[in-house]
């Protein structure tokens, strides 16, 4: 057959099909739509970051770390001619409104205020992220102040220019007072947006500016003191092009010391893009699991619309076609069907993105989302058509069987299907699964795990349907007509029952598993404090203050105060192996996607460590292998279990720490579990006493502050030691509760998606029958049934189809929640037994109200009407 | 010795039903000249749909063979008996069997277009000018009467000038006088072109039309008549 010839007959067969065009593009749709908004969201986002690389960074190069950056870096620079540094200094710190005399905080506060520290009148305080500039800022993008004006030309010594919820907070005006480490600072401007300032959502406080000056004038930068030390550099256009060379040199300078990172605008943010593109494939397996289930349904509309063109196909065979030519002409129509009802996803998923895009603006780091994104329509296409046609694949290799002698005698029996096209398609099927979900997912281990667990899922769905279709089978004489003939339709020939509960089922689980995982993560974050707990955090107290700051605790009657000392040093060996080596190696597993050996991971050897020293461990630690401090002989450490796999030391192995430059050497001798969830102070490593007494130290501290107290005793705080930061836990778990719930809203969006595309495929199966329905339900009237009883029948059978989907669904969702919630992000798993009732529930209602809105029309017609048709 | 157009030796065909094997076909032997018309007759049950069925290799028999202008069928390919049916075979049946979603001129021309004709086109006008229903070329088979159907059915069938005509009782869903015209028309084509003609029918009047006359019962051929010269469906 030419080309022409087959175009012309696809043309004339598809006349047939079009009606069933409303469900194949409905159960595509919903899923293409969901693959476009995830793919095109994560796109733009990446492509954003990547377009907007030198502002987010706002230079072409920076150098950061815990640690002043060394001179030789900042030498090199300056050695190339036209480039310009800038150095930034970001941390954490109180700072407090200055309260003039005439205009006390409250009577009561005042009064005792006064009487416990004299002049030093505190105001209200607040936790802020202080950046202090010492150069040109920003070399990219744009930093918005009002007044207009340059930040350097605003700042100096005396003033600070703060974000507009500094003022809203504290209830200042431009020009009022504001204390930072305890100095007098005058508020001269606001800034309104600043280039590389990308996580909004994440930030514990507002921003404060203040010039190098200013930060040295408050003396907030002492020992222990957690600043994180940026230099920005602009290198003139013409040498633009040897970044990576620049980036090699200073990186060799740096492989010594081991604490500073070089970022560049080429690599546009690195671990931000990779922690998206993680979101990005999780979210893209739920797309494709919602376009899986639309699947599902495709492949029910092709089986009821190929059953319903039999007797043409036998005619063709008839007429010369062979039955390779029969399959390409249907799976030709498929693929237009397909392309049609993956661009009506198209157009829906770009909405759903500008709807993510809106949704999520706070918390987005780039300031435009590019909405023209055609590789990410392609993508929903190419999944879009693949899916149709791979759906369509096996109800298509058995139309190709169709005999042709079907139009001498209508019942005659398909032929024996072939085992090679049989096995082939489920070979195509497989693999194709694979791909695709390894395509979304960016990973094939992924891509395999997913079909895995989906083909596992749909087998136990399918062997639940096929009992119930068993079940159903069986005579029930004592039982109401109604019920009986609901329960006999399951079992009915040409029933989807099975395909049915499979798709709903597997909506109902993609949904519930979504849903609980939300909850438990955000209630688990919610969660009421253990009733010792503390409320607060102190950091940063020099050695000297304890004594002051633990005072002022008592006076303000907080209880549980727990104070330790606090070492920072790095790691630099591990049993004698350079950190720097284990890292790279583990980086190089790491960006294969392979889990390093012995479970390493390269974070682990990155950080900066925080130590303590202790006799006795916290009740909250409990020991599980080795002793404590039981080798005299031996300068001893404790490891946190998980803490220890994860740098990949155990029992005997020898950790040795750089602290300010003193190199020593500890042996692990036990290793402790430690109950997080108290939010106790504890740390990962903790060293016996005697061996860090004399390193540079500070000390952190935890309290339960009284009801209602925490914000004065922050303001007094802030007032009398200035450098100390206090956190307030139950702030912090909020304001990571409520990204929480913009990515949440964002996922359960997708999981409507997914429970759509369930719902379609079901109005679609009973849609699909609904001819034969329409004669049945015409006969179950001549016989006299009325047509409630008739709807009563309906009903029971799709009950029962939405409670075995419903209880399958139900039950996997709880498990896999279950798995992710315990295994996955270690949080407590709580069981709600009457959302799972509810979820059953609403799945019958659902499954209900869809079939009988599908079924309006069987309903309406009159007997003589349908009879008539059918017949004739 | 001419070949014949259709040949069938010692040809059985048996179905298991309800636990043991049923006999449809026992050892047919018949041999059609080419340009013959002939017509199968018979009760219900007796076997003719199925005799028709493996003269076009839409089944398969149990055991026998079935020799189309001298080249066996029983043994071939799917894919070759439908390019056999596509080049040799037209079909005509009691319900017309007309594709519902394609127009009267593009049933003709379906044929036409999978055998490759140079201008299906005109051989379709040519047609349905033949059948009388030029003016109706644009309808859809819902939209024509009984025995316009089957006169597009008939213009298919004789579209590719097939040098076998089967039809399977072409007159049992039509009225009296509507079913003359179209063995009339039948008679008229089947002139034009040479075509062998089998014809399964219960209706003797309809064989008595035919060269010849084989007459099935439980499978079998009973007797065979011959009608030479005596009616219209003849050389």
């Amino acid at each position: 057959m030419t080309p022409s010839v087959f175009l012309r007959h696809l043309h004339r067969e598809s006349r047939g099909s079009r009606g069933r065009l409303v469900f194949f593009v409905a159960c595509l749709a919903a899923g293409v739509a969901s693959v476009v908004a995830v793919a095109g969201f994560s796109e733009g986002l990446d492509r954003g970051i990547r377009s907007e690389a030198k502002t987010l960074l706002a230079a072409d190069l920076a150098v950061r770390g815990r640690q002043p950056i060394p001179e030789v870096i900042e030498a090199e620079i300056d050695r190339i001619a036209g480039a310009e540094r800038t150095g930034v200094r970001e941390m954490l710190t109180l700072v407090a409104a200055e309260v003039a005399a005439e205009k006390p905080l409250s009577a009561t506060e005042t009064t005792s205020l006064v009487e416990g520290f004299d002049d030093e009148t505190p105001g209200r305080s607040l936790l802020v992220e202080l950046k202090s500039i010492d150069g040109v800022y920003p070399f990219y993008g744009d930093l918005e102040l009002e007044p207009t004006g340059h930040l350097s030309a605003l700042l100096d010594d005396r003033s600070v220019v703060v974000a507009p919820e500094v003022l809203t907070r504290l209830g200042l005006t431009v020009g009022d007072g504001l204390r930072v480490g305890g100095e007098r600072f005058e508020i001269v401007g606001v800034v309104l947006r600043e280039p590389d300032r990308i996580t909004g959502a994440m930030s514990l406080g507002p921003r404060v500016f203040v010039s190098a000056a200013g930060l040295a004038r408050a003396n907030l930068e002492q020992l222990g003191s957690r600043v994180n030390y940026r230099m920005l550099v602009r290198l003139p256009a013409e040498r633009e092009a040897e970044i990576g060379s620049l980036m090699e040199q200073l990186g060799a300078l740096l492989e010594t010391d081991g604490r500073h990172r070089i970022e560049s605008f080429t690599e546009a943010q690195p671990s931000l893009r990779k922690g998206l593109q993680r979101v990005g494939s999780y979210l893209g397996l739920v797309a494709l699991l919602s376009l899986l289930i639309g699947g599902l349904g495709v492949a029910q509309t092709v089986r009821a619309w190929l059953a319903g063109r039999m007797d043409s196909i036998a005619v063709l065979k008839c007429l010369g076609y062979r039955p390779r030519e029969i399959l390409w002409l249907y799976l030709g129509q498929t693929a237009v069907l397909g392309a049609l009802g993956s661009l009506v996803g198209v157009g829906l998923g770009i909405g759903l993105q500008a709807s993510f895009t809106r949704l999520l603006a706070g918390a987005l780091p780039v300031e435009h989302l590019e909405m023209w994104q055609p590789w990410s329509w392609s993508r929903g296409l190419i999944l879009g058509v693949g899916v149709a046609l791979l759906a369509s694949l096996p109800p298509l290799v058995a139309a190709m069987r169709v005999p042709p002698i079907r139009v001498l005698r209508r019942d005659a029996d398909p032929l024996p299907p072939s085992r090679t096209a049989l096995g082939g398609a489920a070979l195509i099927l497989l693999a194709s699964l694979i791909g695709l979900a390894a395509w979304q997912a960016s990973s094939i281990w992924i891509g395999l795990l997913f079909t895995l667990g989906l083909i596992v899922v749909g087998v136990v769905l399918g062997l639940a349907a096929l009992a119930l279709v068993r079940a159903a089978a069986r005579p029930r004489e004592r039982s109401r007509l109604w019920f009986r003939q609901g329960l006999a339709a399951l079992d009915r020939p040409g029933a989807s029952t099975v395909a049915g509960i499979v798709a709903l089922g597997l909506g109902v689980l993609a949904l519930l598993t979504m849903f609980l995982v939300e909850f438990g993560l955000s209630s688990e974050l919610a969660r009421d404090l253990p009733k010792d707990a503390p409320t607060a955090f102190l950091v940063d107290i020099q050695k000297d203050q304890w004594p002051g700051v633990e005072e002022l605790l008592h006076d303000e009657r907080a209880d549980q105060i727990d104070s330790v000392p606090m070492v920072m040093a790095r790691i630099t060996a591990i049993d004698g192996r350079q950190a720097a080596e284990l890292r790279e190696e583990v980086e190089a597993e790491e960006a294969d996607q392979r889990p390093g050996a012995g479970g390493r991971e390269a974070w682990a050897l990155r950080r900066e460590q925080r130590l303590t020293y202790l006799d006795q461990l916290p009740e909250d630690n409990q020991l599980i292998s080795g002793e404590l401090w039981g080798q005299p002989e031996l300068a001893e450490i404790s490891v946190e279990e998980e803490f220890a796999r994860e740098l990949g030391v155990e029992l005997g192995s020898i950790v040795t720490l750089d602290i300010q430059g003193v190199a020593l050497d500890l042996t692990v001798t036990s290793l402790r579990e430690v109950d997080w969830g108290s939010f106790g102070i504890n740390f990962f490593l903790v060293a016996e006493p005697g061996v860090l007494e004399d390193a540079p130290q500070t000390r952190v501290a935890a309290a339960r502050l009284p009801e209602g107290r925490e914000q004065h005793i922050q303001d007094v705080l802030a007032a009398r030691f200035p450098n100390v930061t206090m956190i307030r836990t139950r702030e912090v778990l909020e304001k990571v509760a409520t990204m929480l719930t913009q990515l949440a809203l964002g996922v359960r969006l997708l999981g409507g998606l997914t429970v759509l595309a369930g719902l379609a495929i079901l109005a679609g199966a009973v849609s699909a029958g609904s001819i034969r329905r329409g004669a049945e339900v015409a006969l179950l009237k001549t016989l006299g049934m009325t047509r409630r009883q008739v709807m009563a029948s309906f009903a029971t059978e799709y009950a029962l189809v939405g409670f075995v989907a419903g209880c399958i669904g139900t039950v996997g969702g709880t498990v896999l929640a279950y798995v992710v919630l315990t295994q996955g992000m270690e949080v407590t798993w709580e069981l709600h037994p009457w959302w799972l009732v509810g979820a059953v529930a609403a799945t019958v209602v659902l499954a209900v109200v869809s079939g009988l809105l599908a079924s309006v029309n069987a309903l309406r017609r009159r007997p003589v009407e349908v009879l008539r048709s059918v017949t004739g | 010795m001419t070949i014949p157009s259709i040949e069938i030796r010692h040809l059985s065909h048996r179905l298991p039903s309800g636990g043991r094997m049923l006999t449809i076909l026992d050892d047919i032997n018949l041999a059609i000249a080419a340009g013959e018309s002939v017509a199968i007759l018979g009760p219900s049950g007796s076997g003719k749909s199925t005799l028709l069925a493996m003269m076009a290799g839409l089944d398969r028999p149990t055991a026998g063979e079935v020799l189309l202008n001298g080249e066996p069928i029983h043994n071939l390919s799917e894919d070759r008996l439908a390019i056999l049916r596509r080049r040799n075979v037209g079909f005509v049946f009691q319900n017309f069997q007309l594709l519902a979603n394609q127009t009267a001129r593009e049933n003709i021309l379906l044929p036409l277009e999978l055998a490759g004709e140079s201008s299906p086109g005109d051989r379709a006008d040519e047609l349905l000018e033949q059948v009388g229903l030029m003016a109706r070329g644009h309808h859809y088979p819902v939209q024509l009467s009984g025995g316009e159907q089957q006169r597009i059915a008939l213009a298919r069938a004789f579209a590719t000038r097939p040098r076998i005509l089967l039809a399977d009782e072409p007159t049992g869903n039509l009225d009296g006088a509507t079913g003359e015209r179209i063995l009339e028309l039948l008679a008229d084509l089947r002139r034009r072109e040479g075509t062998t003609v089998v014809l399964v029918t219960h209706d003797v009047s309809v064989a008595e039309l035919t060269d010849r006359a084989v007459h099935l019962r439980d499978g079998r051929i009973e007797r065979e008549d011959n009608h030479p010269a005596s009616g219209v469906i003849t050389g």
